[in-house]
């Protein structure tokens, strides 16, 4: 890979990082405010809490490994040879 | 309860640390006689994913997580859980965005700290100059605010006084800082994520005990405290709150300086995407356990807070020392101690990197002075040790605004390298002017609001520093010219190369 398309590849990296901390934020709106008034709790304990803050937690979980494994690409800093795509 | 057995657990856990530290030293023996300053302050960028994981989780992380946070969360209820978790974004956000690109950057200009990447970029020492006083001013106020906290929870917890627990454990963080730089600390700091997790744990299962389960202290704090089950805690959890929240812990911690910095620390992209995910599990769960922690003491601790000394801080001291025998509250006390030690060392090393690599060197350059490598090591070692003993020293004494000041330095670090950072990696049109103007701008509206409690719409003065610094780099901007053209091929290649 060139230097070039390297940061090509850092600022596209860039951009999906951004759209996946929206998408962590759409997602804990939805899923803690968006249930707030659903009346189910387990262990007494609210829908929200475990939607809003269990679940944002495995959201962002889930979306870090989708960027890390389908959008990040592996490559050498240091040299201009030699492109792992994994 | 004064009994010197229960403080064996946290003295053996701290050698332990300053025997890692040692060993580091004497391994690196040979890349320090090399180049120094790569080794003491980036590690000579061999971190793996694991360790890059743990050392930012933990820098982020620090005694705030174990005793602010949860106090809140005892008055507040969930609302401050789901506020907290705003938290999982800050470790991808910042490798993922800056990572790679500084990582370039800095391979390619032989950069060392992030101050050596922003002179690069707009050339200008007065801008480096400005970031390394910001730095080392608001890092400073940070790590006395640190041990204050610690040293308080070590006092309500383990009845020795404030002065023994500072000392036992202030000295040697500053003493291992000193002797294992970049490595040592990203190695200590990775066990010491480790032992937060293990004490919050533990903490949380004796709890769970005392108050007769989960399920049960719920349905007790349910009824007796129905707000703590809504979100906006019958207006205790206003939404200004979220959103201030979600900038100030969340999105603009992107820019913090001690987290940019291990952009430059690792060793290949492998590392960091590995980091990137373990980050995320450890920041989240880290953030969980003990902001729940939090809530759930309401339902051992029922007093009103004026039973608890009227201050939130004595929440967790308390919820430790009601449900832990005195020998296990010692080993339990390992967790904030750790909290508080791994964000000291990476504030302490990169404070003295500012003070060393990126002013005295600096200037030692301009007059055509090249510095051995030896005078290197010696100056590096001494500002490390003496800046950690000056904050060692404020902290016997320390002034009585010191909890404001730590937020207070969060916000006023974001504000100085939030777009200062983001365009000069992004925007190949930012220039000098516009930086000076920007941190300069940003730093001083964002101090005198704090100051006068001048607020946007009630929300944090976050906000108004954020903003703007941003008009105050676009209208700066204007003024300049371009990077010359060296820099920018840099930078920027992708630009011109084809």
């Amino acid at each position: 890979m060139k230097r070039s398309d390297k940061f090509r590849q850092a600022n596209r990296e860039a951009i999906a990082t951004v759209v996946a901390a929206v998408a962590v934020i759409v997602f804990w709106c939805i899923a803690g405010f968006g249930l707030a008034d659903v009346n189910i709790s387990i262990w007494h304990t609210p829908l929200w809490v475990w939607g809003g803050c269990v679940g944002t937690w495995l959201f962002s979980i889930l979306v870090v490994f989708i960027l890390t494994e389908k959008v990040f690409v592996n490559f050498d800093l240091d040299s201009e040879e030699g492109t792992k795509h994994e | 309860m004064s009994n010197l057995i229960n403080l064996l657990p946290v003295f053996l856990f701290l050698v332990g640390m300053l025997a890692i530290s040692a060993y580091i030293q004497r391994s690196s023996k040979e890349e320090r006689q090399k180049d120094f300053a790569k080794d003491y302050f980036i590690g000579g960028r061999t971190l793996g994913g694991f360790v890059l994981a743990m050392t930012t989780a933990a820098t982020y992380s620090s005694v705030s997580t174990f005793v602010g946070g949860p106090g809140m969360a005892w008055i507040i209820g969930y609302g401050w859980l789901y506020m907290a978790i705003v938290q999982v974004v800050v470790i991808f956000l910042v490798l993922g965005v800056f990572g790679k690109k500084i990582a370039l950057i800095a391979r390619e200009i032989d950069a060392v700290t992030v101050i050596d990447v922003l002179r690069a970029r707009y050339q200008s020492n007065f801008l480096a100059n400005m970031a390394a006083v910001v730095i080392v001013a608001f890092f400073c106020a940070t790590m006395v605010a640190q041990f204050v906290g610690a040293a308080k929870l070590f006092e309500a917890v383990t009845g020795f006084s404030y002065v023994t627990g500072l000392s036992l454990f202030g000295l040697i963080v500053v003493i291992y800082t000193t002797i294992g730089g970049f490595k040592g600390v990203a190695v200590t700091d990775a066990c010491c994520a480790v032992a937060m997790i293990v004490g919050m744990s533990i903490l949380l299962g004796a709890m769970m005990h005392v108050g007769g389960g989960f399920d049960k202290m719920m349905q007790y704090i349910g009824t007796q405290h129905p707000d703590m089950l809504e979100p906006f805690s019958r207006g205790k959890m206003p939404m200004s709150l979220y959103i201030s929240q979600w900038l100030l812990v969340g999105i603009c911690t992107l820019s913090l300086p001690q987290s940019v910095v291990r952009g430059i620390s690792y060793k290949d992209t492998k590392a960091l995407h590995r980091a990137m995910i373990i980050g995320t599990i450890v920041i989240g769960a880290m953030t969980l356990v003990a902001t729940w922690i939090g809530v759930l003491s309401k339902g051992i601790l029922t007093g009103p807070l004026s039973a608890y000394g009227n201050s939130v801080d004595n929440i967790t001291p308390t919820a430790i020392i009601s449900s832990l025998s005195p020998f296990w509250a010692g080993v339990i006390i390992i967790g904030p101690i750790a909290a508080t030690i791994s964000t000291v060392s990476s504030l302490l090393l990169s404070s003295s990197s500012s003070i060393v690599k990126d002013v005295y060197m600096n200037i030692k350059g301009e007059h055509g002075e090249k510095l051995s490598n030896d005078s290197i090591r010696r100056y590096s070692l001494t500002a490390t040790i003496l800046l950690g003993l000056l904050v060692y020293l404020i902290a016997i004494n320390p002034p009585s605004v010191i909890w404001q000041i730590n937020m207070f330095a969060f916000g006023g670090l974001e504000t100085a390298f939030f777009w200062v950072l983001i365009f000069g990696l992004f925007w190949p049109k930012a220039n000098k002017y516009g930086a000076i103007a920007a941190m300069g701008g940003g730093v001083l509206i964002y101090c005198v609001t704090m100051a006068m409690k001048i607020k946007f719409m009630s929300l944090h003065q976050i906000v108004l520093g954020i903003g703007f610094s941003l008009v105050l780099f676009l209208i700066g901007n204007a003024m300049g010219k371009d990077a010359d053209e060296k820099v920018l091929r840099i930078f920027f290649p992708e630009r011109y190369e084809d």
